[in-house]
């Protein structure tokens, strides 16, 4: 009886720390307390008192190809696109359309720049832009037919990552963590990257992962590299290890001492948090050195050390997995292919296809693959229309139709799901709204996106919105 | 009646128990106690029931509608009747087929309690009242009290309530505690130990609203309220989409600071910001004010389409109206009609079209990838300070020019005596009159753009279906206040401009914007608003927990004219205000939510007091008021992800390193990493309370910071030069200034050991002593021991990082 409410007590210091136990402690913790198996958000930080159904993943890795990577150069092939080259292209498709920055201009048909190829036993259509994928066809499960509502690049990012475009509203990582507490009592619960390599990068805002009306500590915290990954996180100069530990010490001791008079419960969360800081400032080192890793490792990424391209990214992002950290974002920025599309594609697709294939390579290699979501895609997919922007055709934004794939997380594997039009332009067949990909993306997780939420101004706020179908068909 | 509480004899002799009804919002119902629609009905409905069967006529189910009492009574209600109400049966159900509300609604089912409010509610005659806020507030007799520690009317209201429930007011905090509460609260900075040590002297009845008087009068008291109203309004360097480029806006920071400054009515202050530009003869800084109206998020992307864009940043105008005067949230109206309030999705594009005159055409001009942006209409202007110098020596010019037109004569009248004598005079007064004639033409140069607004004739606006921009079936809209208040006397001119809209929202009948005003100061000065959600005061927000006193408050701040320091000033010396923050054992067993306000409220303090505070310590803290945005220490690449154009974030240097953060370049997309990590908001929304956290990241500020190392290293300067001799004196000295106390004896053993350790530490590694006291821009001096440098700035560091340093008492 004792232990129960030790236990219990334990559990709420936990919860309201911010970060929650380590995946071993919380191991050692279930166990003595009999309860091991039954994971509950609640014990580790998270709010669900339970998760809504069994779930799938764990973690998400979303490899986010900021831009918008045309759908048509990499898993949509259209042959008809490729006879109508050069041709205007049929006002019933476009008539009554938004449009970006073709808007006023003459309309023409644009065919696919890269050779497709059946690939693997699936037989899922690739191309050859992406020769690594090809490779691993038989792992990823493409859809087809995912459209989004916003056409610019930055509202297009906000809805992708909070489900609307007007600011001020959680992302998705920030939800996760919110439900689901972290596993990771030294590093935060949601970490983002970035990596440039190709045409002139589109900013990208911190909005795209920030907590919104939740609670800032489910906010995604940056990891910069090379330099400082996380702000502070090095002792000022002249500041040993050593001095720092008394100075955490002497700090803490204080407090203490007037918490017996001020009585105020926010000191003992406080103290937690430096504890949390200080280890932090030691485990972040350790996490950015490679030097642990085996050859093997490096070559399958072909990566030395964090040097902040998106090869490097992705081990950190395997390392972040195992460490427990649940929703990890990696962004390249670089896909905005309005102009010389051929040459542009040619660097973004050789800075991410390998180290793509690498990572999902690596996380089945160690069995995490089952319990980890891998995510590739951009805001929005490109027009089938040319755009005449440099010295080569390119495309415009474009939102009715495009492609994304998934891997890992209890998703059908080799599955190719949804379709556009005959031209690529409109997601006709079983269309995948945003929405739909955010309730997937909770459902796996064990979260029914419908009962995940959160009061704010006097409503219940989800990520969905008021929308959303998981998308049934594609999970395993 | 006459009670004893725990903390001394508190009396009070209340006979309005009137005051009786309707304010135990958090109290069960007793079987005696009258039932309230309000207080204990329409919370029920609204969170159960409004959203399939409210206002919002898209998604209204079974054509039932219960937030209207004809509409209600027609099927599901009978008055008087429970039993033969549809309504009991659906809620009592746990047949899945008609139980309410359903289970894939995902909404809580009503508890046995609740169903028998509702029970007896429609026993009693189902009789609906109109939704608090929405009605004009009311004037009731102020409690009378004899005993009771009532300095204002304020304590009447509370003292009463706390009586009814068996307590009374906690004692006064202690001086030094009260003296930084208020200093904080007022001027957003710690008190000078001198302005301590005279407060917990003086023996003087009036020394706090003596003290409140002069902090009142301070400049600094503009800088404190003007942070917070840049919450309200989102006020931001950049432009918050896309490149995020900067636009022209310091001028308009400079108008809100002296505004508050100078106690500019609030009715004129919303007059200015919203219709500056329509007032006759507007003058220069009536047009600055009009930057409010351009200081929304804008986007400046390539291929962005201009109708779309004219949408978003209507609806964003009418979302900060709302939020700012209303404290309505209207955001959800783009779409459909509100589901908990009545408010249409037609009053949405009726209020947007006030604004469809906003000429806006500079921003969709291609200024091109650079920043600072154009958006133009702007002005050129001086800053106000700027223009008083140069009016001020024109004066100064004149004169000396008449006085050597005068010397000059004498050339006339060939007296050349006279003139040689008068020689070294006429050099000096030529001397002086270059130098004025140079001082004009440099302040001049200091001229800044802003953005204004400028009127043009009115777009079309349509209301939107599911708020498309390209559906243009829906019928055009004139502008007009919302219909749920059109009813009252309607002060609106024929054509509706943003002048008459700025004039309903201060009119004696608009029943919102006082009271709003009034519960978010009430938050600023006691830690929660007495509405506790400051954001919404609709259906679903949360009803006062003093009325009565929250609608005295609200007709004084109308009936004084506005008188925005008047109020702030009774809310500071009332006994409400000075009680201690600690909780007794009683008051967390009567009031465990501390809504009787049996104590003042504990908070994280904002960010730009936590800076701030570290600043003045330290002694580097430059007080200047007014002018551009400046650039304090940001870590490198922070800004990275920026582009069109890429940004390189170039620090200030000398003192503009060291000002006030309400002068901190506000980068909406990458807030600054001190600012972000205590909480400040992002400023893409309207934020009338921000959500502290409690985060490694903020740990991590504090500790390693250069900022606050750089404020550490002169703050152990400070105690060297200025303080006494031995360690325990530094001691006692460093708290006392820093937190306004002393060191108890278990704090001073453990401190002195610190001192010992780290000297000893330091004095082996001398490098890293040197390298420590090296840290930030500030000059060093030569002459100071790097070893006791190190040693002391290690001891600020540990004061940095107390609770203390971050929490208000």
């Amino acid at each position: 009886m004792n232990d129960r409410v030790s236990a219990q007590t334990r559990r709420t210091f936990l919860a309201s720390s911010g970060l929650g136990l380590g995946m071993t402690a919380l191991g050692t913790l279930l166990a003595r307390e009999g309860r091991a198996g039954t994971f509950s958000p609640s014990d580790i930080g998270g709010t669900l008192a339970a998760l809504h159904h069994a779930p799938k993943a764990k973690r998400v890795i979303f490899l986010y190809m900021s831009g918008g990577p045309s759908h048509l150069e990499t898993f949509d092939y259209k042959p008809k696109l490729a006879s109508m080259d050069g041709q205007p292209m049929p006002d019933s498709f476009t008539a009554g359309q938004p449009i970006a920055q073709l808007q006023g201009q003459e309309l023409k048909v644009l065919g696919p720049r890269f050779k497709f190829k059946r690939c693997g036993q699936s037989g899922q259509e690739i191309a050859d832009i992406l020769p690594y994928t090809q490779k691993m066809a038989d792992e990823i499960c493409i859809v087809r037919s995912m459209h989004t509502t916003q056409i610019n690049h930055d509202p297009a990012h906000t809805v992708m990552n909070t489900g609307t475009s007007i600011s001020g509203r959680p992302s998705m990582g920030s939800w996760i963590n919110y439900g689901l507490g972290s596993e990771c009592d030294n590093l935060p619960g949601f970490v983002v990257m970035t990596s440039i390599a190709g045409r002139n990068p589109q900013p990208i805002a911190s909005r795209q992962w920030h907590s919104g009306f939740l609670p800032g500590k489910y906010q995604g915290v940056e990891f910069r590299s090379p330099g400082d990954p996380i702000h502070f996180v090095k002792n000022p100069d002249g500041i040993t290890d050593e001095r720092q530990r008394d100075l955490v010490e002497t700090v803490k001791q204080l407090d203490e001492i007037r918490q017996r008079s001020l009585r105020n419960p926010e000191i003992q969360t406080r103290i937690a948090q430096y504890e949390l800081a200080f280890r932090m400032q030691t485990s972040v080192p350790e996490l950015m050195d490679f030097s642990g890793e085996p050859k093997n490792v490096l070559d399958l990424y072909g990566v030395e050390k964090p040097d902040g391209s998106f090869a490097a990214n992705c081990l950190m992002a395997r390392r972040l997995a195992e460490r427990g950290v649940r929703f990890i974002q990696l962004y390249h920025r670089d896909w905005d292919h309005h102009g010389d599309l051929v040459h542009y594609m040619n660097i973004c697709g050789k800075a991410t296809d390998r180290p793509a294939w690498a990572l999902v390579n690596d996380l089945k290699n160690r069995g995490m693959l089952n319990d980890t979501l891998v995510i590739w895609g951009g805001e929005f997919g490109r027009t089938p229309m040319f755009q005449g922007k440099g010295k080569d055709p390119g495309r415009d934004h474009h939102i009715q139709g495009f492609s994304i794939w998934m891997a890992g997380g209890g998703l059908k594997p080799g599955i190719t799901y949804g379709g556009t039009d005959e031209l690529g332009y409109k997601a006709v067949e079983k269309p995948v709204h945003v929405h739909d990909l955010h309730a997937t993306i909770l459902h796996q997780l064990g979260i029914d996106h419908e009962r995940l939420t959160y009061r704010y101004q006097g409503r219940d706020f989800r990520l969905t919105d008021v929308e959303g179908n998981v998308v049934e068909e594609i999970i395993g | 009646m006459s009670l004893n509480s725990g903390d001394g004899m508190v009396k009070i002799a209340a006979k309005s128990l009137i005051l009786l009804v309707g304010t135990l919002a958090s109290a069960s119902l007793s079987a005696g106690e009258v039932l309230s629609f309000n207080r204990d009905v329409r919370p029920i409905l609204s969170d159960r029931c409004f959203a399939c069967h409210g206002p919002d006529s898209g998604k209204r189910e079974a054509d039932l509608r219960l937030d209207r009492r004809e509409n209600a009574i027609a099927s599901a209600i009978i008055p008087g009747d429970p039993e033969s109400s549809e309504l009991i049966h659906r809620i009592r159900s746990s047949d899945a087929e008609k139980m309410m509300p359903p289970a894939d609604s995902h909404k809580l089912r009503l508890t046995d309690e609740q169903v028998a409010v509702m029970e007896r509610w429609i026993k009693e005659g189902a009789r609906y009242e109109p939704h608090w806020s929405f009605i004009p507030p009311r004037r009731s007799a102020v409690p009378e009290s004899s005993g009771i520690d009532a300095r204002d009317p304020i304590d009447a209201y509370i003292g009463f309530r706390q009586t009814e429930r068996g307590i009374g007011f906690h004692r006064e905090a202690d001086p030094g505690t009260l003296a930084r509460r208020i200093s904080f609260d007022l001027v957003g900075l710690p008190p000078e130990p001198f302005e301590v040590d005279r407060f917990e002297r003086s023996e003087r009845p009036d020394r706090l609203e003596r003290w409140a008087d002069e902090l009142l009068g301070s400049p600094a008291f503009g800088e404190r309220l003007t942070s917070y109203w840049f919450d309200l309004v989102r006020f931001a360097d950049t432009v918050g989409y896309h490149g995020d480029q900067e636009h022209a806006i310091s001028p308009y920071r400079d108008y809100v600071l002296d505004a508050l400054n100078a106690n500019m009515p609030f009715d004129q202050f919303t007059r200015e910001q919203l219709a500056g530009d329509l007032l006759p003869k507007a003058s220069v800084d009536q047009k600055i004010a009009t930057a409010y109206n351009r200081v929304l998020q804008t986007s400046h992307e390539g291929g962005v389409q201009p109708k779309e864009y004219l949408l978003k940043y209507a609806a964003d105008r009418v979302r900060n109206l709302s939020s700012v005067w209303l404290g309505l949230t209207m955001g959800c109206a783009e779409c459909h009609d509100h589901k908990f309030d009545d408010l249409t999705q037609k009053d949405f594009y009726q209020l947007a079209a006030f604004f469809a005159d906003i000429e806006e055409k500079g921003d969709f001009a291609g200024a091109g990838n650079v920043t600072p942006t154009r958006r133009d209409p702007e002005i050129v202007v001086l800053s106000r300070t700027d223009r008083e110098m140069i009016s001020q020596k024109n004066d100064q010019f004149d004169a000396l020019q008449s006085r050597l037109t005068q010397l000059l004569g004498a050339f006339a009248s060939n007296d050349w005596s006279e003139l040689s004598k008068k020689n070294g005079e006429i050099l000096e007064l030529r001397r002086r009159m270059v130098h004025l004639h140079e001082e004009i033409v440099r302040v001049s140069k200091n001229k800044t753009r802003v953005m204004v607004t400028a009127s043009r004739a009115r777009r079309p606006v349509r209301i939107l279906s599911r708020g498309d921009w390209m559906d243009e079936s829906g019928p055009m809209v004139e502008p007009a206040i919302p219909a749920a208040f059109r009813s009252m006397k309607d002060p609106l001119g024929s054509d509706g401009t943003r002048l008459d809209l700025a004039n309903w929202l201060s009119s004696p009948t608009n029943p919102l914007t006082s009271r709003v005003l009034v519960n978010r100061l009430w938050y600023l000065f006691y830690g929660a608003g007495l509405a506790k959600n400051l954001e919404d005061v609709g259906s679903q927000g949360d009803r006062p927990t003093h009325p009565e006193l929250l609608d005295a408050l609200s007709l004084d701040l109308m009936e004084s004219g506005w008188d925005i320091k008047g109020i702030i000033r009774r809310l500071v010396n009332s006994t409400t205000y000075r009680q201690s923050s600690l909780p007794t054992k009683e008051a967390i067993r009567i009031d465990p939510n501390n809504e009787l306000w049996t104590r003042q409220g504990r908070s994280r303090r904002p960010a730009e007091m936590i800076r701030d505070a570290a600043l003045a310590t330290s002694g580097l803290l430059v007080r200047e008021i007014g002018g551009r945005s400046v650039r304090p220490y940001q870590p490198a690449g922070y800004y990275a992800h920026l582009n069109f154009p890429q940004r390189q974030y170039v620090e200030d240097t000398g003192p503009y390193l060291f000002r006030r953060s309400i002068y901190t370049h506000w980068q909406r997309q990458y807030l600054h990493p001190m600012l972000k990590a205590f909480d400040a908001p992002s400023r893409e929304e309207c934020t009338a309370q921000r959500q502290p956290s409690n985060t490694p990241a903020a740990s991590l500020v504090l500790l390693n910071d250069p900022e606050f190392v750089e404020a550490a290293r002169f703050f152990g300067l400070r105690v060297i030069r200025e303080g006494p001799a031995n360690d325990a004196q530094r001691l006692a000295w460093m708290v006392r200034q820093a937190f306004g106390r002393s060191f108890d004896e278990d704090e001073l053993t453990l401190l002195i050991e610190y001192v010992a350790r780290n000297r000893a530490s330091f004095r082996e590694e001398l490098e890293s002593a040197r390298k420590l006291v090296r840290i930030g821009r500030a000059p060093s001096p030569a002459d100071i021991d790097d070893v006791e440098w190190a040693t002391w700035t290690a001891v600020a560091r540990v004061l940095f990082n107390l609770d203390e340093m971050i929490t208000r008492y």
